[in-house]
């Protein structure tokens, strides 16, 4: 397990080198972010390149920011950073949740928003986290267009993204709600923080105490990769928050709309199981951070 | 298809002419000698063993390039003992058998030598969980978890916990 010959390496400062080092190299280059997956792919000759271009220098692309009513997250961003960053997330929760409990201690120190978003590993917890913070995804194709995405767009499949060859995600933001609004995610794996066998992000943005104006629900651990559960959602914009069979009845939804798949350690009705918990406790956590808003 | 390099590697500079594709752990263990790094697992980066810190935070060096570490600050596990005298983690392992064969101890302590200047008074259950990332195959942790809490104990009665290297 080794890297095969690299010609070059190269490490731009900004977006404009980047893209300048991406064509001069003729179309055999790769960017790389944090490396936590490109890197195993590379080791395992999966994949080679002629140039690699590391992008951990382009500051541009680093930071959590919440200002005029957006949050910014730049594709740089560590996940370390983003679990710090919860004061700056807003109603964005789930993603630092998300991020503190990827990988491992050095995981984190390395591995970026971006780099998960545009691998999209299959049980990876970013693009779930993401996809139920209903993020747009800001890319600068290979051309030079500026293009922004709903993250539904983006996420199209395991390892599979909407961004082509040369294509650079520069970051994702979501807007700041009028209303009080959270979010959360957990998962739940084999052992602790390790890939999910199951995890559940839910979105709420609250009319009311004991009503929702908007939510979002995305399960992860399925076979097609992360998915909104719509049944799921819909029950919870016209449930009764403050009934909890009101509740009960989104979390059911939820893992019956769920095609869960049997592994080699887990079975498909353990995984309906783990979905229905899991949605339950992240409305609960959701609903409880929106709450604290109120005056 | 090689590039020249300077690394800052615990306080010394080295300037060497690498191939591009050569992981940061073999540079740290062949060409620079520093065989206190370990590499456990095939580079396969799973087992932690080959920790070091790159610019003050805990990296696995089988996960990155020697080339992504040009110009940068790297401190191994040779960088934490000064003028011969062992850092507290270092001579808490050894007090409460945090180690056995001694091939997980480096990434280990590496790990836990950043985790403590983030959290100086972690508990039991932070510690277990900041040492994911590190695979050992004796202990059964126990005398690892007792190493960093003493550790901790006794950097937190001295102050503030001992900068890394470099």
């Amino acid at each position: 397990m080794y890297p095969a010959s690299i010609e070059q390496y190269h490490r731009p400062a900004t977006v404009d080198e980047a893209r300048a080092a991406y064509a001069a190299a003729g179309g055999e280059a790769m960017y790389i972010a944090g490396g936590m997956s490109l890197m195993q792919a590379m080791k395992s000759r999966v994949l080679s390149c002629r140039a690699l271009i590391d992008l951990s220098q382009v500051s541009e692309l680093r930071g959590v920011e919440n200002s005029g009513g957006r949050v910014r997250i730049g594709a740089m961003t560590r996940y370390r950073a983003v679990a710090e960053s919860r004061a700056a997330l807003g109603p964005y929760q789930a993603l630092a949740d998300a991020a503190d409990r990827v990988g491992d201690r050095q995981v984190r120190n390395r591995g970026t928003v971006g780099g998960s978003l545009s691998w999209n590993f299959v049980v990876a917890c970013t693009p779930v986290a993401a996809l139920a913070c209903g993020a747009s995804v800001s890319i600068l194709r290979a051309d030079g267009r500026r293009e922004s995405l709903a993250i539904d767009d983006f996420l199209q499949g395991p390892m599979t993204t909407a961004l082509s060859e040369g294509d650079l995600l520069l970051g994702i933001e979501m807007p700041v709600p009028a209303n009080p609004a959270s979010s959360a995610y957990r998962k739940w794996g084999v052992v602790v923080d390790a890939l999910p066998t199951i995890g559940v992000a839910v979105f709420v943005e609250l009319a009311s105490a004991s009503s929702c104006r908007n939510a979002r629900i995305a399960v992860v651990g399925l076979p097609g990769g992360p998915a909104r559960t719509p049944r799921a959602e819909a029950r919870l914009k016209a449930a009764d928050l403050g009934d909890p069979s009101s509740l009960a009845a989104c979390a059911k939804a939820a893992a019956e709309e769920c095609d869960t798949a049997a592994d080699p350690w887990i079975g498909a009705s353990y995984k309906s199981h783990l979905i229905e918990r899991l949605c339950l406790e992240m409305i609960g956590t959701a609903v409880r951070r929106a709450r604290s808003q109120m005056s | 298809m090689t590039r020249e390099i300077s690394v800052t590697v615990n306080g010394t500079v080295y300037r060497k002419q690498v191939p591009v594709r050569l992981l940061l752990v073999d540079f740290i263990r062949d060409v620079l000698d520093l065989t206190g790094t370990h590499q456990g697992c095939t580079y396969e980066g799973v087992c932690g063993a080959c920790t070091v810190q790159l610019n003050g935070e805990a990296v696995k060096s089988c996960m990155m390039l020697a080339v992504q570490a040009d110009g940068q600050q790297v401190t191994t596990i040779e960088g934490l003992a000064r003028n011969g005298v062992l850092h507290p983690l270092q001579k808490a392992f050894k007090e409460h058998h945090g180690l056995q064969c001694g091939f997980c101890t480096s990434g280990m302590i590496m790990n836990a030598e950043e985790f403590l200047r983030t959290n100086p008074r972690p508990t039991e259950d932070e510690i277990r969980h900041a040492l994911i990332g590190n695979i050992c195959r004796c202990t059964g942790y126990q005398g690892i978890v007792a190493a960093v809490s003493a550790a901790a104990e006794e950097m937190s009665a001295a102050g503030t916990p001992a900068k890394s290297g470099s």
